[in-house]
Parts: C-alpha cells; sequence; structure tokens
C-alpha cells in the first residue's frame, strides 16, 4: 500500500468558477494504481464532480491522456509509483493535456483536434472502379505504414508540441501521422495531391522537429518520423516550392557543390522575396562575420565521394 | 595521454559561430582532449537532408562515421543537431545488419571506406558532465564564475528522441547544472529550458520560430538569469542574433547574453576573453564579464 497526494487541475465554468485551480486530494492505494485508476477512485470516493475522459482502461482508445508532473501521459498506461519515482515527488499534479482549451477539469475541447485530423483526408482514395475482391497488398508494403497505423489519436503529441503552441493553425503530428500512412499506401491514388495538401502553410515544413511528439508518443508511431517521410514524398512529388521544402532542397544544394552549409544560399534561397525584410539582421550578421562575404561553397576532402552518393543513392521511399 | 576525439564541429560552429569552434580548440588542452580534424567530414544534413532524400542522408552520415573509425576515435560534437543526426543514423546501421550492408554498398560503389559500426558519438558536454568530467574540471582549479546567475538552455535535439540520445532523463536534466555548480555558477532555473529555440525553421516561418524562443528567453528571465548557456549553436544564433527580432515582434525585452558551453568553461578556466571571441556576439557581454570578473 502506498498513499500519494494528486494535485488535480480544477476548472468548473459551468458551475461559475472562473478561475482555473489545482485541489490537493490524497490517497491510500495499491503499489500497482494506475494514474486513471486513482482519478476514478478521487471520483467515487471523494468528489463526484471530478471529470475526467476515459474509456477502455487499456491504451487502446486514447481518451485519458493527460500531464503528470507535467508529461503528457495516457493515464491508463502510467502506474503512480512509478511516475513518484519517475519525477522524485510524493506529489503527483495532474494536469489537462495542453495546446487546446479546457472545458472541464482534465476534459478539454478537441474540435480543432478532429478538425485537422478530418483535413489530412485520413482515408483510402483509390483510382478506378472498386473490385470485385478486396484490394491485396503485399506485407512488405504494409509494413512501410505499420507505425503510423498504430496512432490510437490520443494527442499525446499534441500537448506539447512546440510548433503548435506558437501556431495554432499547424496541422500537427498526429494528423500527419495518419496522412503520411495514406499517402504511403500503395493502393491510395492521391499520393501527390497530399503532398501539395500537407505542404501549405501550416503543414509539415511547420514542424519545428522538437522532438516531443516522439518522445511522448504512448504507442510508438514517432509522428516526427512521419512528417520527415512526408518532406521526403513531397520531394519526390516535386512538390517543393514552401519555403521550408526550398530550405531542404539549399542542403542538398550545398552539399552537391562543397559538402559542407553555404550559409549564404540557405538564407537566399529559402526565401528570396522575404529575405528582403531581414536585409538589417543580414547586414549586422555581416558584420559580426556571421555570415560569409564570400558565396564561395565549403569543399571536403574526397568529395568525388560525395557527388557519386547524391548521383547514386536512390531513395525508397 | 590526452584522450583523443574525432572532432566534428558541425558547419555552425566552423562558418557562421567561429567563436564556438575557436574556444572549444582552445579548451581542449585545457581538459587534457585532443581535438583530431575530419577533412573528409560532410555537412550531417541538419535534419533537411533527411526530410529531403532519407537514404542519401543515412549514407552521407555513415561515411562520417566512417572517417573516425578510420582514425581509431570516437566522435566529439559541440552541436545538438550535429550529434542527433550521426546518433540516428549510427543506430540505425547499429541495429540492423542489412541495412549497414546496403548503406556499405553505397559507400564502396563511390569509393568510400565502409563502416563496421565501432564508433560512439558523444557532444562535449556528455563528456564533461560525468563524473570524470567534473573531477577534472575541480583539477584544473577553476578560478570560477563568482555566483553567476546563468540560465540553462539545453534546447531539444541533446535529450529527444531518448531513444537515440540517452545520456539523461530529458525531462529533468541536470548536466548544465552540474557543470554551472561545479565551475561555481548559480542555477537560474526555469520551464523553458527543454523547449525549443525555433531555429529549424527561423528561415522558412520567422515568427513561428521566434514565438518559440520567445518561451526560453521569457523564463531565463524571469528565473533572474544574467545570461544563458546552450550547448548548440544553432539555439544560440536563434537566442543570440535574433533575440532583437523576438523582441520586436513580442513587444518585451530580454537584454540576455547567450554563452556557447565552452565559452562558459573558458570563462571559469581564466581563458583569454580575445580567444572566445565575445566580439561576435549579438548582446553585450559586458555585465557577465564584470561578474565573473574576466
Amino acid at each position: 500500500m502506498a498513499t500519494t497526494t494528486f494535485r488535480v487541475f480544477r476548472f468548473q465554468p459551468d458551475s461559475g468558477e472562473t478561475e482555473a485551480y489545482h485541489q490537493d486530494f490524497n490517497l491510500d492505494h495499491e503499489d500497482k494504481t494506475t494514474v486513471l485508476d486513482a482519478l476514478l477512485r478521487l471520483q467515487n470516493e471523494q468528489d463526484g464532480t471530478l471529470a475526467v475522459r476515459y474509456s477502455c482502461r487499456s491504451a487502446i482508445c486514447g481518451s485519458c491522456a493527460c500531464k503528470v508532473n507535467g508529461k503528457t501521459v495516457l493515464a491508463c498506461m502510467t502506474q503512480v509509483e512509478e511516475a513518484k519515482a519517475e519525477s522524485g515527488s510524493d506529489t503527483l499534479q495532474v494536469d489537462p493535456i495542453g495546446n487546446f482549451p479546457p472545458i472541464k477539469d482534465l476534459v478539454v475541447d478537441m474540435t480543432s483536434f478532429w478538425e485537422k485530423f478530418k483535413a489530412v483526408k485520413p482515408f483510402l482514395i483509390p483510382d478506378g472502379p472498386a473490385p470485385e475482391k478486396e484490394r491485396l497488398v503485399p506485407k512488405a508494403a504494409m509494413e512501410k505504414v505499420a507505425k503510423e497505423s498504430a496512432c490510437i489519436l490520443c494527442a499525446a503529441c499534441y500537448s506539447e508540441c512546440n510548433s503548435l503552441a506558437a501556431d495554432p493553425e499547424f496541422v500537427g503530428p498526429a494528423a500527419f501521422a495518419w496522412g503520411y500512412r495514406f499517402a504511403a499506401d500503395e493502393r491510395d491514388a492521391q499520393r501527390k495531391n497530399r503532398a501539395k495538401l500537407y505542404s501549405g502553410e501550416h503543414g509539415v515544413w511547420d514542424c519545428t522537429r522538437c522532438m516531443f511528439c516522439n518522445e511522448r508518443c504512448p504507442k510508438g508511431v514517432d509522428p516526427r518520423d512521419a512528417i520527415e517521410k512526408l518532406g521526403a514524398i513531397a520531394f519526390q512529388e516535386k512538390v517543393t516550392r514552401d519555403k521550408g521544402a526550398r530550405h531542404a532542397k539549399a542542403f542538398l544544394i550545398s552539399m552537391r557543390t562543397g559538402g559542407k552549409l553555404n550559409e549564404q544560399l540557405v538564407g537566399g534561397f529559402t526565401d528570396p522575396v522575404g529575405g528582403a525584410f531581414n536585409a538589417p539582421l543580414a547586414l549586422r550578421m555581416l558584420q559580426k562575420g556571421k555570415l560569409p562575404v564570400s558565396p564561395l561553397t565549403h569543399r571536403v576532402k574526397n568529395r568525388d565521394q560525395v557527388t557519386k552518393l547524391i548521383k547514386n543513392v536512390k531513395e525508397t521511399i | 595521454m590526452p584522450r583523443q576525439f574525432a572532432y566534428y564541429p558541425g558547419c555552425v560552429a566552423e562558418f557562421s559561430s567561429k567563436e564556438l569552434n575557436a574556444t572549444t580548440k582552445a579548451l581542449a588542452p585545457m581538459l587534457d582532449i585532443e581535438l583530431l580534424p575530419m577533412p573528409q567530414a560532410t555537412c550531417c544534413g541538419a535534419g533537411d537532408i533527411a526530410e529531403a532524400k532519407p537514404n542519401l542522408y543515412l549514407t552521407l552520415n555513415v561515411r562520417i562515421l566512417s572517417e573516425a573509425e578510420e582514425m581509431g576515435a570516437d566522435i566529439m560534437t559541440i552541436c545538438n543537431v550535429c550529434t542527433l543526426n550521426l546518433r540516428r543514423a549510427n543506430k540505425m546501421v547499429k541495429e540492423d545488419p542489412r541495412l549497414l550492408e546496403q548503406v556499405n554498398g553505397e559507400l564502396v560503389n563511390a569509393g568510400a571506406r565502409p563502416y563496421q559500426g565501432t564508433i560512439e558519438v558523444t557532444h562535449l558536454l556528455w563528456y564533461l558532465a560525468t563524473e570524470e568530467g567534473l573531477s577534472l574540471l575541480e583539477q584544473k582549479g577553476p578560478r570560477g564564475l563568482n555566483g553567476l546567475k546563468v540560465a540553462p538552455y539545453y534546447g531539444c535535439q541533446l535529450l529527444r528522441p531518448s531513444s537515440v540520445m540517452g545520456f539523461e532523463d530529458p525531462d529533468r536534466p541536470q548536466s548544465l547544472e552540474r557543470l554551472i555548480t561545479a565551475l561555481g555558477g548559480e542555477v537560474a532555473d526555469y520551464d523553458g529550458k527543454t523547449r525549443c529555440c525555433g531555429f529549424p525553421i527561423i528561415l522558412a516561418r520567422e515568427e513561428v520560430a521566434l514565438k518559440e524562443s520567445h518561451v526560453a528567453l521569457s523564463g531565463a528571465r524571469d528565473a533572474g538569469a544574467q545570461v544563458m548557456v546552450t550547448p548548440c549553436p544553432l539555439c544560440h544564433l536563434a537566442m543570440d542574433a535574433y533575440q532583437r527580432k523576438t523582441e520586436a515582434l513580442m513587444g518585451e525585452e530580454y537584454a540576455m547574453p547567450v554563452l556557447h558551453l565552452p565559452q562558459l568553461i573558458g570563462l571559469a578556466l581564466g581563458m583569454p576573453t580575445q580567444t572566445m571571441e565575445f566580439k561576435r556576439h549579438f548582446t553585450s557581454m559586458d555585465g557577465v564579464l564584470e561578474t565573473v570578473g574576466a
């Protein structure tokens, strides 16, 4: 048996509470109790008004994501004693997931999440008439999208997404994991259109690579990797007009011409129009010696090997 | 005998942020480290080449690992992004012999040396934030930071994904704190220390990126820091070179000088300030130098 203090986020606007606050509950519990079991016991035994979203209790439905001592987890998958040991604290602070407005206690409004999910067209769009029997796919082809198919839409990846915090319209990790899951499905006929759809202003090139999504995903989906693969699909489909794609292109050109980064090229090529507005910063960087005066490339030894690799290595995305 | 490393400074430290490279090279002999140059090493791709051509990213990074292997030394980096890209490629081929065979096929076809999978990639911070590293610093008798209040700023890619990086708890890192304390500084703790600086998208999505760096800059300021320290030159550019733009966008003042990790150590060990090239920084270091007595 163990005793834990749960510091739970409370917010009940329907009851006239305009300010959110944290409320402490003490609970004696078994050593293997999960955070979700503990929250449900608090609801049953101490405060029936505590709002918690949950369903399956076994990490399948994706309903019970929340923050435990600041880290987004599935409450049903997290043992109280383990969370205490990990954070070195006898108190567990439980908050709703981040980047969504709270509705009541631990329940958040996920409308924007579902809108973004729908916007990536998370379903197969095959070409031509439906066959008489099912569309068969070789096992190896499905293995390409196996990780992404494991997404349970719990939104743990959105909770701490740094790009989403800065740009609430960023489509975001889970939606793009699903986007990749269909863009890379050999039965789907919309690969190029998907590349265009996902490359917009708040699309794949908005991802700042903070890696929180890969770190937090409870199912090993690695949404950042899916976003990266969507970038590669965009390159394969020659959908490369976005500034983010041009930034990546500048790295490829740097590699082709010298082997190392050409800072002038990256700056100028990524955003030739908007870059003009950055002239004062560029000037200061020149003054500080942070931009090279000469546009010459930096060349590595045995550069012919690099040239050959660029020519020979085939992409298999 | 100094500990030898194949030195991979990365493109930003080599070109834009030369002060980082210069300070690291000056610091190494003070810490009994010998940094061996890697003349064949290309850019790691910074995540951009991985995003455009993943197989090319992997092959180019394995070529870098192979050069170090030929030199008989593990790789030392001074950049979060290089560390992640090199470690990720290393993990991919070490865990999948068939993949290593394919990549080696490409390398051999291009006249490059195949990789046998024997190299480790570490960051200067990781090397120094061990008991061995900290006692090494103590032996060097640091003059100390004189209670300088330093905000540790980790950024992202030295911590996450932990399956690739794995040096410390990505949610409660302590390596920078241990170094700051060992060098006689005071830690200014704040939530934003593990958040993103926004640099990877600063050219393509400037406003989003600056809003991201605001979280860390304002957090460090509100924690009473006199200076931030970062193990990554990309974070440094976002926090230092772009700081005025972030101030203009957010309508706030940070006035926050930012140190590269080796500069913090250099200050504590009494390295001449000219060697650390603070004149290349955007935000004045005068207050920091005054506190430290440099």
